[in-house]
């Protein structure tokens, strides 16, 4: 081995092949494992759902190793500035540099491909295939007891090339140790197999060597027997101090050789501009997912949870407060809250009342989606973003303005911080998802069957006492949301820490008025005759907008204004942020003066 | 009334403030600075602690320095639980013993290469380092086999000892003395259980866990 020149690893073909990187039992619950593969260092961690996440072992935003990070079940916290990103994605949810903004989806981090196998957890760069196949561990009726894995500080090659004459002390408390040798099965780049038979039967040892980088090794070893091992702990015992004295000799070896270099990788960072300026994507109203109905469930009168799941692709990231629209079959678009617990990121679940008087989606949902229908959605979006650094969030619901609300008081609870949700509903067979309402245990309470009048106390008592860093989240019917922010007001609570969503604008909308428009930075001036939305001009004017419910109430389509009064019109923006006149929202918002200069 | 002569940034001042906020005592902090006035190294604090080293405790007209004899001191005289140092149990008491000194010998490898990095001291790092790879893993096998009989403290038992607070600090500072964790699995995962601990506590360079599930 000593003489001839040491055969080096391959990385580009090594790149396209999966290579253990931990064993499974290495992936405990709540933990983040640091792993590394050709170089390239790799945080790895398991959810509370069991999935195996394999990503950049780099935060997107300073390059601070997330495996140092906190694993809460759902997420994974970078320590230095606790950018948090979702399993499954590696979205991020949240910036606490920018507590009240939704961070722009295109920053993500890199995730890898993992599987499990023979009590190993696989992954690679850009694997093909399945991970391998060791025949030794397939037999039916063999029993397989993963060994300690042991990292070697010596290249791939050397290390599988000592592998081949594998030798073992069996131990046992009547006899002294006694010496096995093995035979060898067969001798691969990245497996060495051996076997030997004694009063136990034939046993199989099956190394995999991950390539750690060009000059370390991790050897994993899965032992096959086909009789139950009589003492596992000793037999692991047994294979540890072997493996271990041959790692002696092995990394003796490998000093007698030149040290290859490291493999430098690259790995990806993210501007400083897109981390501290979200920014929105110029789309319209466009529904790019498709997914389709796996479940529908009655979760309270009147209402029933759909379960959305991927056709082909892994659903986006979204964070608490976000929503989607749901492109019906009858032509409408819908805007549904996504009620998800964070991390939940392999279905989406909205819930759907059906209105009495309803406009057609709700019914429609209702009557005519079945299970295994396909949907067209859009991008999650998140209008209604919830601060995670509030020394104490309120969050108050009716009815249906549960569903944001779910979502951001799992978000709460998962991450230990105080809330207390307050929902109020008509009576106890209205409220939606009994059994995880009562997962919220201290932190909600249930207002049932108020009369306005009650509800107004309730809410006067709920609101009393503002203190500083305090927040309130309203989502509910127009009457009882407006009750509610003006109390809020009234009781001194800024404007900044109150956040509202409705979830349709009922004031009535004038399109009376022609006026003119001067876009600033696209450099057209367009007029908006009466019957049109300043939207629709801009749109057929060739001016891109993102936009959501089109009337006034979800926030997408807002822009900035730079001089002109607006009749704003709709119910996305606090009374404050009305007065202050520097946005407004396309869809319903007008002009009170003649000519309006607005930021696109 | 208890004083711990200390210094921030110092893991071994650190083992006995961590044991001193899970036993939930007082205690009034005097510091010394150690870097860059190397105040240890002063008259005052020659005449108090002949060695010249932190920590050093007083307790009331009693004084002990060495970060593994305060522990056995503060965990003897103050758990009242009597789990800390099971005084009551021959075989893991003799454990403790053991883990103690192989604390400190983390001190003279892990420790002695951070000083070389951050605080400009002499010595070989790159022998510090190998002492401290040799030493890791070491214990990464001892907590591997521990675990496998579903123990997840140094010293067998159910519950921690002084063992695993004077082995913790410079185990979990080793990077700044570029000496890697990535090879100690097992090491990794017992340190998730010491930081879940009531009453741990944190040092600059040391973060918290997150919740159990
Ligand atoms: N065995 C002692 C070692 C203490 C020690 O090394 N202290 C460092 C500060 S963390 C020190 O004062 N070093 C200065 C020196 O040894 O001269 C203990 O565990 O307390």
């Amino acid at each position: 081995m000593t003489e001839q020149t040491l055969k080096t690893l391959d990385r580009a073909r090594a790149a396209r092949q999966w290579h253990p990187v931990a064993t499974s039992d290495d992936l405990r619950m709540r933990h983040v494992y640091h792993g590394q593969i050709l170089g390239r260092e790799l945080a790895v961690w398991r959810a509370d759902d069991g999935h195996v996440n394999v990503w950049e072992n780099r935060c997107l935003h300073r390059g601070v190793r997330l495996s140092i990070g906190i694993n809460d079940g759902h997420e994974l916290a970078c320590q230095y500035h606790g950018w948090r990103y979702a399993n499954r994605t590696a979205g991020c949810t949240y910036i606490p540099a920018h507590p009240a903004d939704a961070p722009a989806r295109t920053i993500c981090n890199n995730t890898y491909p993992a599987t499990e196998r023979y009590g190993l957890v696989w992954t690679g760069e850009a694997p093909e295939g399945t991970a391998p196949d060791a025949p030794e561990l397939q037999h039916a009726g063999n029993h397989l007891l993963v060994l300690r894995s042991l990292p070697v500080n010596a290249p791939l090659h050397l290390t599988a090339g000592h592998l081949a004459d594998y030798t073992f002390y069996r131990s046992d408390h009547t006899r002294p140790a006694t010496q096995v040798s093995t035979h060898l099965r067969r001798a691969g780049e990245f497996q060495v197999a051996v076997d030997w038979t004694d009063e136990n039967g034939t046993s199989a040892l099956v190394f995999f060597l991950q390539p750690t980088d060009n000059h370390r090794t991790s050897v994993h070893a899965v032992l096959a027997t086909s009789k139950p091992p009589d003492n596992p702990l000793q037999r692991l015992k047994d294979h540890n101090f072997a493996m271990s004295l041959l790692r002696d000799r092995i990394e003796q070896a490998a000093r007698q050789h030149p040290t290859p270099a490291a493999f430098t990788v690259a790995s990806p960072r993210v501007s400083e501009a897109l981390a501290t300026l979200p920014k929105l994507a110029a789309t319209g109203r466009k529904a790019p997912l498709r997914v389709v109905v796996k479940s529908i469930r009655d979760v309270a009168t009147e209402i029933k949870a759909f379960e959305l799941i991927s056709v082909d692709t892994q659903l986006p990231t979204f964070q608490p407060g976000a929503h989607i629209d749901v492109h019906l079959a009858n032509a409408q678009v819908r805007q549904y809250s996504l009620t998800n617990a964070p991390g939940q990121t392999d279905r989406y679940i909205i819930a759907v009342k059906r209105e009495a008087d309803g406009n057609g989606g709700s019914a429609f949902l209702h009557q005519s989606v079945r299970v295994g229908d396909t949907l067209a959605i859009s991008l999650p979006r998140n209008n209604f973003p919830l601060r995670r650094d509030a020394v104490n969030t309120l969050l108050i619901a009716g009815g249906i303005g549960i569903t944001p609300l779910l979502a951001m008081a799992q978000t709460l609870k998962s991450a230990d911080h105080p809330f207390h949700l307050h929902y109020f509903v008509q009576d106890q067979s209205h409220a939606a998802f009994p059994q995880l309402l009562s997962t919220f245990g201290t932190h909600i309470s249930m207002h049932t069957g108020l009369s306005p009048e009650q509800t107004r106390t309730t809410l006067a008592n709920t609101l009393e006492g503002y203190k500083p860093a305090s927040h309130v989240y309203l989502c509910g019917p127009a009457a009882m949301l407006s009750a509610a922010r003006d109390l809020a007001y009234r009781m001194n609570w800024p404007d900044e820490a109150i956040h509202f969503e409705f979830f349709k604008n009922t004031t009535d909308v004038t399109t009376d008025q022609a006026f003119t428009v001067e876009l600033a930075r696209s450099g057209l001036t367009l007029t908006v005759e009466s019957g049109q939305t300043l939207l629709h001009t801009l749109r057929t004017n060739g001016v891109e907008l993102p936009s959501s419910c089109e009337q006034g109430a979800c926030g997408t389509c807002r822009v900035g204004v730079l001089d002109g009064e607006p009749l704003h019109q709709d119910v996305y923006l606090s009374d404050a942020e009305h007065q202050r006149n520097d946005c407004l929202m396309t869809c319903v918002s007008r002009a009170r003066s003649e000519k309006l200069v607005l930021d696109i | 009334m208890i004083t711990l002569y200390d210094y921030e940034l110092s893991g071994n001042c650190y083992k006995i403030r961590l044991l001193l906020s899970i036993l939930g005592i007082k205690y009034h902090s005097h510091t010394v600075e150690f870097y860059p006035a190397a105040e240890h190294k002063a008259p005052w604090f020659r005449q108090i602690n002949p060695l010249g080293q932190l920590p050093v405790l007083q307790d009331d007209d009693y004084t002990l320095c060495d970060s593994q004899a305060i522990m056995v001191y503060l965990a003897s005289r103050y758990d009242s639980g009597n789990s800390w140092y099971p005084r009551d149990d021959p075989q893991r008491l003799g454990s403790v013993s053991r883990w103690l000194a192989f604390a400190d010998s983390i001190t003279n490898s892990a420790s002695s290469a951070r000083l070389v990095e951050g605080f400009f001291y002499d010595f070989d790092a790159v022998a510090c380092r190998a002492e401290a790879h040799r030493l890791f893993r070491i214990l990464d096998e001892h907590l591997w086999f521990n675990a496998k009989s579903g123990h997840h403290w140094i010293v067998t038992g159910d519950s921690p000892t002084i063992a695993d607070i004077a082995c913790f600090p410079y185990i979990m500072l080793s990077e700044e003395g570029s000496i890697s964790r990535q090879d100690y699995p097992a090491i990794r995962r017992w340190s998730d259980h010491v930081k879940r601990i009531p009453g741990f506590t944190v040092m600059p360079g040391i973060f918290p866990a997150g919740p159990a599930q």
